[in-house]
């Protein structure tokens, strides 16, 4: 008779996938996602398309030898972020600045202390970062030549001291033999901050949706047929499975959106030049991904349905999910500082706890280096937990939509579990 | 073999009893009635009838077999609270409760098809059960409980909140049902209902089956105690008359009288011939109404 889970499952997808809340809401996510995938490509369009140059004034004859230090700096690099325009007297700067002729303009100030005239930069806009850097980082150039010209340095000394600091970073790992390169840790913390943020949602939403559904049905008091038509916990499960797919097949949705704009060829370059290659991704990392986004999503799912099935006015629900939430939000935060210090004592602990292990363990996976018995045995106690709790639930499940009036204390249920011999 | 047949169940609820060894058999097309005042048992009886609890003692047998998942699709149960999923199609939910009791999505469409006919209300099929009348969801239910013709039915208050043209026609659905050999376990308050359609009946009271048997052997060990008598005109003394404890005239003319024994309707029929014609006269059988109120009643505090 598992025809009968198969029928509860495709009747919970088919009025899920027909509702028009359901496709509204993934058409929407997948624009917007189009729209995200397509994000580094509009950035560059954008900052790169405004016109070249930011256009800087300055008064002429002002601080002739800094200016001239500033343009012949802007003149070597092959793009330079900003253009300095002459302009006849100071008085005229600030209303070219008003008439758009320049997006803002330079006034020295002489400092005889430093050797170094203090510049301040005046534009419409304080936050001005990229302009103000950029000539922040000219300045500084104009004045190291400015003190290494009395130094007497050679030109092969000055290219010396001018080249930077070669400094990288790379993880050590025990257990292959090459540790994680910059780019792959890179793509492992995205890998791990989508995963959470993702199970987050699906807990969070579908969860809510199965308890909901559960409740209207038993509000509706379908529930009294249905449970004279097949056994409680087929019921319960065709309906966590059938909503499941549907999460899926959104979630396929909106991540092939995603994927397939970000692979396309002006995007992918750009992600490549931040270090971003999403080829480079540990296919065991999936799996990983994969695993612990499922487990974590039965476990929290037969818990809703528990909760769903002990409250009989969808009023009272909100209340009775409390406690489910809660443990979400907490592994979710647990999750978040832990991407900063995957391998603090409380992640080592926290990993083991099967609420917050689906965040956790994941996270240390791809952020850290756990011991093959630290995954092991999280994963042990994981299933051993869904287990449990799914067959709790299901016990819950079997007086819960049987009981109505007011919520059940935990006693009653007990005692009706022991009443209805289940 | 009866289809049905439950044997002395007795179900506790933690120290509360709520059945107490009970049994009755229900043969292929009968329809039993099972009454009981609130609270009397009642929901649990059916709900052990229906398998979603277990009797603690005493068993249940379908066709001679036990309870098993096979049982579910030849039970059919119409609750006494009605509901189907509001914003769904009328043909979708049916027949996703058809399967889920083992048709086919064909038979069940064609079932359905045939159903919505015969109430005359073929254009539901692709309305949601929001947009019916409470009435029509009514039906609806009650086609959801019958399409996958099971052998054994269950209806809790068929007929409540029905019109009476509705009711007729479900009663008449019924009767139809009970004549194509299904064995139908009957629940309501509406004794009429139950005077006209079923054969044998339990009267539950807290707990207990206090009244059990035929409807008509339970009737004879009543007394016949009302007696309606109606002339043109007025009858005089009726009270006078020995073996008489009230009178009560009637709206419409004649008078209704309470008798310690039967034998007083025929003192009752003299006296009123003496004073000139009888256009009527007749010795009540008590109604079902007064008995199940006699025995309910009367141990009520």
């Amino acid at each position: 008779m598992n025809n009968s889970l198969w029928t509860v499952m495709s009747f919970t997808m088919r009025n899920k996938l027909r509702s028009k809340g359901f496709i509204i809401m993934t058409v929407v996510l997948a624009l917007l996602l189009v729209v995200v995938g397509n994000l580094p490509y509009l950035i560059e369009k954008l900052s790169g398309g405004s016109g070249g140059a930011t256009k800087v004034g300055y008064a002429e004859g002002q601080q002739a030898q800094v200016v001239e230090g500033l343009k012949s700096y802007y003149a070597k690099l092959p793009e330079p972020g900003v253009e300095l325009v002459g302009i006849a007297s100071e008085e005229q700067l600030k209303s070219s600045l008003e008439n758009g002729d320049i997006k803002g303009y330079l006034t020295f100030q002489e400092d005889a202390a430093a050797g170094f005239p203090k510049v301040t930069y005046n534009s419409k806009n304080a936050f001005e970062g990229g302009t103000s850097f950029s000539l922040t980082a000219a300045l500084q150039q104009v004045k190291y030549d400015a003190v290494l010209e009395d130094a007497g340095l050679t030109d092969a000394q000055k290219a010396q001291l001018y080249t930077p600091v070669s400094f990288q970073t790379q993880k050590v790992s025990f257990t292959n033999e090459k540790g994680k390169t910059e780019a792959e840790q890179g793509i492992a913390i995205a890998l791990t901050y989508v995963m959470i943020i993702m199970l987050f949602m699906a807990v969070m939403i579908t969860g809510q949706l199965i308890a909901t559904e559960i409740t209207a049905e038993k509000s509706s008091r379908v529930m009294e047929i249905i449970v004279t038509s097949v056994s409680p916990l087929k019921q319960m499960w065709g309906k966590i499975l059938g909503t499941f797919l549907v999460a899926m097949i959104q979630i396929v949705i909106l991540v092939g959106a995603l994927v397939a704009n970000l692979t396309l060829p002006h995007n992918s370059d750009i992600l490549k030049g931040f270090g971003f290659d999403l080829s480079s991704i540990d296919p065991l990392l999936l799996i990983y991904a994969v695993f612990f986004y499922l487990a974590g999503f039965f476990l929290y799912a037969t818990l809703f349905a528990a909760v769903g099935s002990i409250v009989s006015r969808t009023e009272d629900l909100g209340q009775a999910v409390m406690p489910i939430t809660m443990l979400t939000l907490v592994g979710f935060y647990i999750a978040m500082f832990g991407l900063n210090q995957p391998d603090s004592t409380l992640m080592v602990v926290c990993q083991y706890i099967p609420f917050f292990s689906p965040f956790l363990m994941f996270l240390r996976i791809g952020l850290a280096e756990p011991a093959w018995w630290e995954i092991a045995l999280s994963i042990g106690i994981l299933i051993a937990s869904i287990l449990a709790i799914g067959w709790l639930s299901a016990k819950i499940y079997r007086v819960g939509v049987l009981m109505y009036g007011k919520r059940p204390s935990m006693k009653e249920i007990v005692k009706a579990m022991k009443a209805y011999k289940v | 073999m009866n289809p049905l047949k439950v044997d002395r169940i007795i179900k506790n609820y933690g120290d509360k009893r709520a059945v107490n060894g009970l049994s009755f058999e229900v043969a292929a097309g009968e329809i039993y009635g099972l009454l009981g005042a609130n609270g009397a048992g009642k929901t649990t009886t059916m709900r052990m009838v229906l398998g979603l609890i277990l009797p603690d003692e005493g068993g249940i047998r379908y066709l001679g077999n036990p309870y098993s998942e096979q049982q579910l699709s030849m039970l059919g149960y119409l609750p006494e609270e009605r509901g189907m999923y509001p914003k769904i199609k009328v043909s979708e939910q049916i027949m996703y409760l058809a399967q889920l009791r083992g048709m086919s999505r064909k038979d069940a469409d064609k079932n359905l098809k045939q159903w919505l006919e015969k109430f005359q209300v073929p254009e539901y099929y692709n309305k949601k059960v929001e947009e019916l009348s409470k009435g029509n969801q009514q039906k609806i239910q009650f086609i959801a409980a019958v399409i996958h013709k099971p052998k054994i039915l269950i209806l809790d208050e068929a007929f409540s909140g029905l019109d009476p043209v509705n009711v007729e026609l479900l009663k008449t659905t019924v009767k139809e049902l009970r004549d194509e050999g299904t064995s139908i376990v009957f629940s309501t308050h509406r004794m009429e209902h139950v005077e006209e359609l079923c054969r044998n009946i339990t009267i539950m009271h807290r707990s207990n089956p206090v009244l059990q048997g035929p409807i008509k052997e339970i009737k004879k060990k009543f007394p016949q105690e009302r007696v309606v008598v109606a002339a043109d005109g007025k009858i005089e003394g009726l009270d006078t008359i020995p073996g008489v404890r009230q009178v009560t005239l009637h709206e419409h003319g004649g008078y209704e009288l309470k008798v310690d024994s039967p034998d007083a309707g025929q003192r009752i029929l003299k006296h009123a011939l003496d004073q000139g014609p009888v256009n009527r006269f007749e010795v009540l059988e008590p109604t079902l109404n007064e008995i199940f109120i006699k025995t309910v009643g009367e141990s009520h505090e």
